[in-house]
């Protein structure tokens, strides 16, 4: 007989649902254990009513400026390039003020303010559904730490993402996938995968990658030669060596039988990923909906659609990175190419999710690590219209998952240079977002490194008026 | 409740029983009140408030400072619920809701003690602050009692008075170089959870008499399993003995060869077997390999800086070669301690000496200065000195990199690290809590916390010149010089033609506005009227490509240092500026005036937030005073002087100190925790009141005090655990109803813990059953083969992409073992990743072991192990050529055993099978691997936001040696193969038993 600890520990590996008769008396037992050693990625009840049950984050790497964005500020239009004397961010120097060079429009039938770059997501039966926030305000003026920030909480990296205490908290619906999976562009967001980490919890919370070319999984795939009934041959014969193993011990080990069982949820994950991650499956209708005919939307439509179908298949936290959001200069072509690539499948995301009865407990997140600021300085003598990184004020967009349909809360200053109004930092929203699934993160803890850790590091508060 | 009970003088006397009951107190007012008989009506009304005080002042009171005042008083800007709770009147009045919370003297009315209990409101709102039963006991009966709030004079007088008795049932108090409050420093602690803090207790103290040493831990360890009942397992058998001992010692399973060789000596005399046989894997090089890795787990070695540019450590090589030669010859801890956080200190120190030698009475303080610091810029010194500096590289071990960051930041997130770091891993301490306050639990203020921060503070990073030693492999220095050398060319070439044609642009603009021409250096700080715009003459692809390649001339110039004779370490110096792109290049600069700055106490870990000035100094809790002749503080002996130079070198002698508990019992249960499974206390970095207690705590203390009388000796510790008894149990345990029962964790250890293969135990016992594993002790860093995608995938670094993953070029250099992989912090090898190894960012006391599915993945689908499993193969159809005799061999080399006759027919079938599935595939069914010479990077570019493209050589390619693989062989091979595989996936392969 060996541990409890060690069983349980090897028994929830990515997945719990075991394939032999004989264990499954075991998973039961298993499913309904809290304690904080054997935390499983079972579906877990959440701590209060939950208005939302999944998450998909869009997550704009370089910071979006709030004030290209859906933020207008016609004062600040007014001092473009004039000196600024704005005293915040790292640039110095001769600096001016930076008018945005987009025009703005309220949509829908809320009013929600986005400025015209943004075709699709202004359609009202999707912008109607938007919660702009404006009160966030992160902490660092650097990339890699503010990303940590805003995906674990902690500006060090190294704590658990959102997405993994989420998943901690919930468990997941679909034993055969992972509960948190991440897609990114080919190249990795600043800090890499320590933004989607599992921390100190145990790994299966780690964000799974699903590899934008190539394998979704890494090595998922047997080698190219080897094929399905060869795989099933070779799991067949391993079994029986195990079993053979197992037999010759006096004693009963059930972890060892427990990576036996793992070799079946893995043949079965071979399956049903590939399925998951197979867009061929859905129509040219919805192709094209999400932007997957177009050069310029292709590739973020691709992420979202596969998010929606994720989520479907029971996956509970799936994020999306996308860069090119640093727009320091050239403002105008930045902001605007970046904007035309999420448009169009952000809105076919949110439309989706809504004509399939899906968004009212899937929570969609858009947002960056940080704001831009109203001003720039000159570089190489001349007026670089771009903006720096603004730890002040950022905006977001919320929809979906119980937060305020139609809805603007909070406010930054007439030049978008702080937020003054609803202003939060970064640890409220973890709160309210793990409010909304259910769980309270003063409750939803994990013992690490001497003492209980939470998502805000110590505590936060609800923003209620975020919520519907 | 109160009223139930009829009438106030029942009342007096309930709540004085309760007042007795619940604080375990003698009443202690006067003796002539204790001479009284304790009935309520004896007692006046002093007596009684004086206890409500107490009561107040030495449970309340510090109860409400720890669990309400954070929210409700602290900040005045900031009252949570409008409820101030900070005087009496705000207290009893209560918040926003207008209720009120206490009625004095009515424990059954008012809302504080709802919210307490979590009745209705829930206060304090964490799960995890929620107070006790005991401690809604004390709220209630001093509401009781009337809430009485004595002066700040009358609680002095009180913890005054407390503190007379040392111990009481309250629990012990111990004495700290003082808190923030007088609360925190007259707080009292169960002496059991404080158990760190005690000094070890004499072996002679703990066992009984006719029990030696060497039966002192089978002494408690079954007296334990007595208490329980529980039957310790028998004996291991003698094969699994045998690959328990060479797995735990060397990390890799026995030879065929050793294997005969210990079963014959088994059978002749099995003691004397057993003994050699551990004797031997001490002394085999083998041993540092497999320990200097538990030891680079905790200390977080990577090879590079970690953070926004992930820059190269290029010589911290050097610094984990130290650590295997100190594994391997045996270096006495003490020494170790000390050399890792001192050595530049004790190489300055031994040059001073030299000098001192040659001079004689000539030689003033001042010219000893100046030869200390000429070395140091010359690096003129002997081999042992130059030892000592790269074992300093332990305090340049964690991850850092000041890009972006404000100058003060950046030295704080330094200092702060290596006192975290050195907590960790010398004092088994964590340190971090006291950052920003008195420790919640342990006996550690804050100002502890900030004193060994001034200990570090005249620590300055540097990459020193450091005479390479003979002890040291400089195998491949040439070859790999050559490859970054090439690297570097590339990028300089491709670097230079852009700046040529800006400059034929920016010449051209000079032309035009009839100006002379000025160079790019020298016309950066002139007006931008003067000058042709930034970057004329390129466009967004060329600027793009810019940025690419002048970082990769940085990245590359700083690979070269890998084959210079430097070392990542310190020196000492009041104070000194560095650039702001230090994690790049950084040499030693003394730039500052050399006085000396004063730390403070760092008020909730602000820089700006200036609390009382500390002097260098060591943790007080353990009474360890500071023993240095260079220092005599006055009044306060955990004092360290105050020069720039000395500092850390007394902060390790202090820890190194043969009396200092921390540092005894930590490393002795490190030890035992890489033998038994689990630390005797199970979180080895951290012995305070949250990490578990230990289970044998008198096993604990022997061991300790036994290390010391054993002159600090590690080897010697290993013997003593494996020859107990405990050690060789069977992994399956004599009654398995009744420990899961009693013991389902098998703390008691009444059976041998199995365990997985670590991460690097998989890689190379794979490596060495299909023959391939490369020995060679220590040497630059070397790059085996990963995962191909992985390899080339694109890494954001901070303005620009990191270069591409290139594997050693021959198997002879890929094919070693695993700790001398290439350890980049930004990109971890995805198959040790998933198998645990730690991430280096944290210091890892333990590994984890779980089984996740994706491991199936990388086990039975990777490259990695199908080219293990056609080497496999290869070599056992280079050993017969009948396929019988090939799976006998390969089974006894993956499993060190012959196969049953059940097994073989099992896998003979199944190679039968798989020979004919290989047959009826076409020829051309396995793909060759492909390995590019160059790739083809997507970037965008920072101002226009355009994507643009740039080509990236990967020129170990041209030439490159690859392993055998399923396209290099026939289909029996690739059939034997499979087999050869599912051998290496089995449960039996994967354990130790």
């Amino acid at each position: 007989m060996t541990t409890n600890f060690n069983r349980r520990q090897t028994l929830f590996g990515m997945g719990a649902s075991l394939g032999s008769v004989a264990l499954a008396g075991m998973l039961s037992a298993d499913a309904a254990a809290t304690d904080q050693q054997a935390p499983s990625l079972a579906v877990k009840p959440p701590m209060h009513p939950a208005k939302a049950k999944n998450v998909i984050m869009l997550f704009m790497e370089g910071g979006p400026g709030q004030m290209d964005t859906f933020d207008p500020k016609p004062a600040l239009t007014k001092l473009h390039k004039t000196e600024s004397k704005l005293t915040e961010g790292l640039a110095s120097g001769f600096k001016f003020f930076v008018g945005s060079p987009f025009k703005f429009r309220k949509v829908g039938q809320s009013g929600i303010e986005m400025c015209d770059q943004w075709q699709h997501l202004a359609d009202p039966y999707v912008a109607d559904e938007l919660c702009n926030f404006r009160g966030c305000q992160a902490e660092s003026l650097n990339h890699p730490e503010a990303l940590f920030h805003m995906n674990t909480g902690s500006r060090l990296g190294g704590d658990p993402a959102f997405g993994a205490w989420a998943t901690y908290g919930l468990g997941t619906e679909n034993q055969n996938l992972p509960g948190y999976v991440v897609m990114t562009e080919l190249a990795l967001p600043q800090g890499g995968a320590t933004n989607w980490s599992n921390g100190f919890l145990p790994p299966h919370f780690q964000g799974t990658r699903l590899r934008p070319n190539g394998s979704p999984i890494l090595d998922l795939a047997p080698q190219g030669y080897k094929s399905r009934q060869h795989q099933r041959d070779a799991l067949d014969t391993l079994a029986k060596l195990n079993s053979q193993h197992l037999q010759s011990l006096s004693v009963a080990d059930q972890q060892l039988e427990a990576r036996i069982s793992n070799y079946e949820l893995a043949y079965r994950m071979q399956a049903d990923v590939p399925g998951v991650v197979d867009l061929s499956q859905e129509t040219a209708a919805t192709q094209e909906m999400y932007g997957m005919d177009q050069d310029e939307t292709k590739v973020f439509g691709r992420q979202c659609l596969m998010a929606r179908r994720l989520v479907e298949s029971g996956v509970r936290f799936v994020q999306i990175f996308s860069g090119g959001w640093d727009s320091h200069d050239y403002l105008q072509r930045g902001h605007s190419s970046r904007i035309k690539s999420v448009d169009k499948p952000m809105a076919a995301l949110i439309r989706d999710l809504k004509q399939r009865g899906m968004l009212e407990d899937t929570l969609v997140i858009w947002t960056g690590e940080f704001g831009r600021t109203p001003d720039n300085n000159k570089r190489g003598g001349v007026y670089s219209l771009g903006r720096g990184h603004n730890n002040n004020a950022m905006t977001m967009l919320l929809a979906g998952g119980g937060v305020k349909a139609g809805s603007i809360v909070g406010a930054t200053d007439e030049l978008g240079n702080h937020a003054v109004e609803k202003a939060h930092p970064i640890r409220d929203l973890h709160v309210t977002l793990l409010h909304l699934l259910g769980l309270d993160d003063n409750k939803l803890t994990y013992f690490h490194g001497g003492r209980f850790k939470q998502l805000s590091q110590f505590g936060g508060e609800v923003i209620p008026d975020l919520i519907a | 409740m109160t009223e139930l009970m009829g009438g106030t003088r029942f009342y007096r006397r309930w709540l004085l029983a309760m007042l007795c009951v619940v604080t375990g107190w003698t009443i202690q007012a006067s003796a002539q009140q204790q001479q009284q008989p304790t009935t309520a009506d004896n007692w006046t009304k002093e007596h009684r408030s004086a206890d409500a005080d107490r009561l107040f002042t030495l449970k309340v009171l510090p109860l409400l400072t720890e669990k309400c005042f954070g929210c409700h008083g602290s900040d005045p800007d900031d009252i949570k619920g409008e409820y101030l709770m900070l005087d009496r009147a705000s207290l009893l009045r209560g918040g926003e809701s207008d209720e009120v919370a206490v009625h004095p003297g009515k424990a059954a009315k008012g809302t504080l003690l709802e919210a307490i209990r979590w009745d209705g409101l829930e206060m304090p709102p964490k799960e995890n602050d929620r107070l006790s039963d005991q401690q809604i006991q004390w709220v209630e009966l001093w509401i009781a009692a009337g809430a009485p709030w004595p002066d700040k004079a009358t609680q002095e007088a009180i913890r005054k008075q407390d503190q007379k008795s040392q111990e009481t049932a309250d629990g012990i108090l111990i004495k700290t170089s003082g808190g923030t409050s007088d609360q925190w420093s007259s707080r009292r602690y169960q002496a059991d959870k404080v158990w760190a803090f005690q000094p070890v207790r004499p072996a002679s103290e703990l066992l009984p008499k006719g029990v030696d040493a060497a039966q002192a831990i089978d002494h408690f360890i079954d007296r334990r399993l007595q208490e329980a009942n529980l039957t310790p397992a028998p004996p291991a058998k003698p094969a699994a003995l045998l690959r328990r001992a060479c797995l735990d010692l060397t990390g890799l399973p026995p030879t065929d060869e050793q294997r005969k060789q210990f079963i014959t000596a088994w059978e002749q005399d099995s003691q004397q077997a057993w003994e050699n046989l551990i004797d031997q894997l001490l002394a085999s090089p083998r041993y540092g390999e497999r320990w200097g890795r538990h030891w680079l787990d905790v200390t977080r070695y990577a090879d590079t800086g970690g953070m926004s540019n992930d820059y190269e450590r290029s010589n911290l090589w050097r610094y984990r070669d130290y650590v295997i030669r100190s594994f391997n010859e045996d270096r006495p801890y003490n020494e170790f301690i000390v050399q890792q956080l001192a050595g530049d200190e004790l190489a300055d120190e031994s040059v001073a000496k030299r000098l001192q030698k040659e001079l004689g009475n000539k030689a003033t303080a001042q010219k000893i200065q100046q030869r200390v610091r000429q070395a140091q810029q010359t690096g003129q010194y002997t081999a042992q000195e130059a030892e000592w500096i790269v074992a300093s590289g332990f305090l340049r071990l964690g991850p850092w990199d000041n890009a972006m960051v404000k100058a003060d930041e950046a030295r704080q997130m330094y200092l702060d690290d290596l006192v975290n770091i050195t907590g960790q891993t010398f004092l088994s301490t964590t340190m971090r809590c006291c950052k920003c306050h008195d420790h919640k639990f342990d006996p550690i203020p804050t100002r502890d916390y900030y004193r060994m921060y001034s200990a570090f503070s005249t620590t300055q990073m540097a990459e020193r010149t450091v005479p390479f030693t003979d002890k040291e492999n400089l195998t491949g220095i040439e070859s790999g010089r050559a490859h970054v050398q090439r690297m570097l060319d590339y990028a300089t070439s491709k670097k230079n033609a852009l700046i040529n044609k800006q400059e034929t642009a920016a010449k051209q603009w000079y032309k035009e506005h009839d100006l002379p021409y000025v160079g790019l250096n020298q016309r950066k700080s002139m007006p931008d009227e003067s000058k042709p715009p930034r970057h004329v003459g390129l466009d967004y692809v060329d600027q793009g490509r810019l940025k690419v390649r002048e970082q990769d001339v940085w990245i590359w110039n700083r690979r070269l240092e890998r084959y210079q004779p430097m070392a990542q370490s310190v020196f000492s110096d009041a104070w000194v500026k560095i650039p702001g792109n230090a994690a790049r290049k950084l040499r030693i600069v003394r730039n500052g005036d050399g006085k000396v700055r004063q730390n403070h106490i760092l008020m909730g870990g602000a820089l700006t937030a200036l609390g009382d000035v500390v002097t260098p100094g060591v943790l007080s809790a353990i009474g360890l005073p500071v023993q240095s002749a260079l220092t005599a503080p006055a009044n306060d002996n955990f004092q360290i002087s105050d020069n720039a130079q000395g500092r850390r070198l007394e902060l390790a002698r202090w820890i190194a100190n043969p009396e200092n508990a921390l540092t005894t019992r930590s490393i002795v249960n490190r030890i035992w925790q890489y033998h038994f499974g689990r630390g005797l206390a199970a979180n080895s970095n951290n012995f305070g009141v949250s990490g578990s207690a230990p289970t044998h705590p008198e096993l604990l203390d022997f061991l300790a005090d036994d290390f010391i009388a054993g002159d600090w000796k590690i080897k010697r510790l290993h013997r003593r655990m494996m020859l107990s008894e405990a050690y060789q149990r069977s992994a399956e345990a004599s009654d398995p109803d009744q420990v899961a029962n009693v013991d389902p964790d098998n703390l008691l250890l009444s059976h041998f813990q199995r365990r997985r293969l670590s991460a690097e135990e998989i890689r190379d016992s794979a490596l060495m059953a299909s023959g391939e594993l490369v020995h060679q002790l220590g040497g630059l860093p070397v790059s085996p083969e990963i995962n191909m995608e992985v390899a080339l995938q694109p890494r954001m670094i901070q303005f620009s992409l990191a270069p591409a993953y290139q594997p050693s070029r021959t198997p002879a250099e890929r094919n070693r073992r695993s700790i001398y992989a290439y350890q980049v912090r930004g990109q971890a090898d995805p198959f040790m990743e998933l198998f645990n190894l730690p991430n280096p960012n944290e210091s890892s006391e333990q590994r984890e072991s779980a089984a996740v599915t994706p491991q199936v993945f990388s086990l039975m689908n990777s490259d990695m192990m199908t080219d293990r499993s056609i080497a496999l193969a290869l070599r056992a159809g280079q050993h017969s050529d009948q396929v019988g005799q090939q799976i006998t061999q390969a089974f006894q080399w993956v499993l060190g055993r012959t196969p049953s006759s059940t097994e073989h027919a099992t896998l003979e079938q199944y190679v039968q099978r798989m020979t004919r599935y290989h047959q009826s595939m076409p020829e051309d069914s396995v793909n060759r691997r492909e390995y590019p010479k160059q790739i083809t990077r997507s970037l965008v570019e920072e101002f226009s936001g355009k994507p643009f493209q740039y080509t990236e050589i990967l020129p170990v390619f041209n030439d490159y040696v690859a392993d055998q693989s399923a396209s290099d062989v026939g289909p029996q091979v690739r059939a034997l193969a499979d087999a050869c595989l599912l051998l290496l996936n089995t449960n039996e392969f994967m354990y130790v038993d």
